[in-house]
């Protein structure tokens, strides 16, 4: 199965994130989330990202979601720390991270292609909520 | 081809969670499975297609399988429209 990765600089956006897409995943779907600092406040860190992809990693590949800014460059910092076979097979998706997260876990469910799930996510890019 | 014509009952018509729903039911058919609403077609493969269909509570639209197992997909698809008509 594919894993997921919810990395925001908030750990309770990044927990409630996973709260939520828990209620449509697969129930064997990891959603592992990695929000805020090794000391509990705002932030992101590389440390806790890597461990979250290491945790997510069954094999088939990990899509990370991430927020803003730092978010994106911690979670590059996380992929060079991981062993090349981990690193070959996670990857961030160009999404919003609440809906982005919803439409990866549903489409990881059903799929265990990593382009598939990346693509379910950036789908979202094109998504209005108001017509 | 198979064609039906459905109406969703329940208030809110395909939000998150029935579309999700949707999604993982018809993972498990080879068919094409496309919701038909005011001229639009929704691939029920992907999750924003369905969100996206502008369905709602009390819409009226059809539902168009084919394939080799369209039948089964048809009659799958029915189930799960009527158990969301029992939500509110």
């Amino acid at each position: 199965m594919i894993g997921i990765v919810i990395v925001s600089h908030s750990s309770k956006i990044a927990d409630g994130v996973v709260e939520l897409c828990s209620q449509m995943a697969h129930k064997n779907l990891k959603i592992i989330p990695a929000g805020g600092t090794k000391d509990g406040a705002i932030g992101t860190d590389s440390i806790k990202i890597s461990e979250a992809i290491i945790k997510a990693d069954e094999g088939d590949g990990v899509l990370i979601l991430v927020d803003l800014g730092s978010a994106i460059l911690n979670t590059e910092m996380a992929l060079d720390f991981l062993h090349d076979t981990i690193k070959k097979r996670a990857i961030i998706a160009d999404a919003p991270i609440v809906e982005g997260s919803i439409a990866a876990t549903v489409q990881a469910s059903i799929s265990n292609s990593i382009e598939e799930v990346k693509l379910a996510a950036e789908e979202v890019n094109g998504f209005k909520k108001i017509n | 081809m198979h064609i039906k014509t459905f109406t969703i009952t329940n208030k809110l018509g395909f939000h998150a969670r029935p579309a999700a729903e949707l999604v993982k039911t018809v993972a498990s058919f080879k068919s094409e499975i496309n919701l038909i609403f005011n001229g639009k077609k929704s691939d029920t493969r992907s999750l924003i297609a369905i969100l996206s269909s502008g369905i709602v509570g009390g819409s009226t639209f059809d539902v168009q399988a084919n394939g080799e197992d369209e039948i089964e997909a048809m009659l799958a698809v029915s189930e799960l429209i009527n158990r969301l008509g029992g939500e509110h």
